[in-house]
């Protein structure tokens, strides 16, 4: 059976039932925009100098929780009328299904990457237009890592009774590498620094790692 | 000989300390319709998890035709069709898009033009685009049946299809389940109903407690007798 029809198929169920009703994408950025607004009015005086540190770290921890919740309600959905079964049903690999419902959440958390920064940018008074690329790549890195593990771990806990509880538990310690390299990477970007090696080198290995091991693992996860 | 298309042996399936499944022994031919009977609890819904696959044995053996469900996993999903009382549909998706993307799960060679069959099958054209969520309970179970018959597979996993549905649509439901039974398809059927597993069914078992304690076929396959073994069985135990 041909894997990459199978990941089209879910990626446009995912992308076609989210258009339809928008719950995730309007929940991640509510809260996303939210972080902008408050930092914005709790520092207000922030000097100039102490703005990259600040933002690149703001500008993560808005990524990493609006993703939480983004990835929490990803399975929710499969429970209604369980869909899940359905899934799981299916005769082929489903690391397959993993990548397709893998990637809608990388493009969600894209689209409220690249929105959240414009809002920080014009909260912030920051020019990240010349930064454009280097960064949408770093952001780019770190969504993979952050939507690869979160994939898996949204599909253990989906039939788990505190779900919304046990998402971040597991996810946050797997996800410090990548919260680390992506931070210390984006602050000496804003920094005006050149793109650091060391982070971008960990960012590549944990998302290899994690893509490589999520995709092997969901086999198991749809099981009883 | 044929092979039967449903062979269980000595089956035991444990939830923690609670038996679910206890030595159930199960043959069941190549077009054939057997229906599961029995009260809540009584393990119905684990043998079918089982025989689908989607749950593992304890101890005991099951094969659907090409061996173990667990080992041989992907192409005893392939013969398997599973109906459920929930319909594994997507509320937000019409009823032609949540089959064509079962049809890609299948990997079908044209899914658009089988989902177009069945809806036609089904007589659900006037409903293929409009979202699933909108459909009475009927439509919806109808959509579900679709989407269990899409890649045409030869065993059909049936748990309690009838539930929630009126007096029309079981009828419907119960003479499309005889059609695909006549067209020898192996049908194993989970119903909480004695009538419509006497009228569908060709072998019946009644399981009490994780126990096979009364079987019958032909014949001997009634509504009185289904409903006397039912009270003899399991009343005694409530």
């Amino acid at each position: 059976m041909n894997g990459y029809r199978v990941l089209v198929a879910v990626l446009h169920k995912e992308m076609l039932t989210e258009w339809r009703s928008r719950d995730r994408v309007i929940a991640m950025l509510i809260f996303s925009l939210l972080v902008v607004v408050i930092y914005h009015f709790a520092l207000p005086e922030l000097p100039s100098s102490e703005v990259p540190s600040t933002v690149s770290g703001l500008l993560w921890s808005a990524y990493l929780f609006a993703a939480i919740l983004g990835l929490n309600r990803s399975f929710s959905a499969e429970l209604e009328n369980h869909a899940l079964t359905g899934l799981a049903m299916a005769p082929l690999d489903r690391g397959w299904i993993f990548l397709g419902k893998a990637l809608a959440n990388f493009i969600l958390l894209i689209f409220i990457q690249a929105l959240t920064a414009t809002a920080f940018a014009l909260g912030f008074d920051l020019d990240l237009r010349s930064l454009f690329l280097p960064l949408a790549g770093i952001f780019a890195l770190g969504a993979v890592g952050i939507t690869s593990v979160g994939t898996l771990f949204a599909a253990i806990a989906v039939r788990t009774r505190n779900q919304e509880l046990l998402l971040p538990l597991l996810l946050l310690p797997l996800l410090m590498p990548i919260l680390i390299a992506a931070t210390t990477a984006t602050r000496a970007l804003l920094l005006g620094e050149p793109v650091p090696g060391t982070p971008v080198r960990m960012l590549v290995m944990a998302d290899t790692i994690f893509l490589v091991l999520s995709f092997i693992c969901f086999e198991y996860v749809l099981d009883d | 000989m044929n092979p039967p298309a449903i062979l269980v042996q000595a089956l035991e399936k444990n939830y923690g300390p609670v038996p679910a499944l206890r030595g159930v022994d199960l043959e069941v031919a190549a077009g054939e319709a057997i229906a599961v009977l029995g009260p809540n609890g009584a393990g119905k819904s684990t043998l079918l998890n089982l025989l689908s696959g989607l749950t593992r044995p304890d101890k005991g053996t099951l094969n659907v035709g090409v061996g173990e469900p667990c080992k041989d996993r992907r192409r005893a999903r392939a013969r398997i069709g599973l109906i459920g009382h929930e319909t594994f549909l997507y509320p937000t998706l019409t009823a032609r898009e949540n089959l064509i993307f079962a049809g890609e799960l299948y990997g079908l060679a044209n899914p658009k033009q089988r989902a177009d069959e069945l809806l036609a099958e089904q007589q659900l054209e006037h409903a293929a685009h409009r979202a699933v969520k909108g459909f009475s309970r009927g439509m919806a179970q109808r959509v579900a049946i679709a989407r269990g018959l899409i890649h045409d597979p030869p065993i059909l996993l049936l748990d309690e299809p009838f539930t929630g549905l009126d007096h029309s649509s079981t009828e419907m439901l119960c003479a499309k389940l005889c059609r695909i039974r006549d067209a020898g398809k192996t049908i194993v059927l989970v119903s909480h109903d004695l009538a419509l597993a006497a009228k569908i069914a060709n072998q019946a078992i009644l399981l009490v407690r994780g126990q096979i304690v009364h079987r019958c076929s032909g014949q001997q396959l009634t509504q009185s007798h289904l409903e006397q073994q039912y009270r003899t069985a399991v009343e005694p135990r409530s």
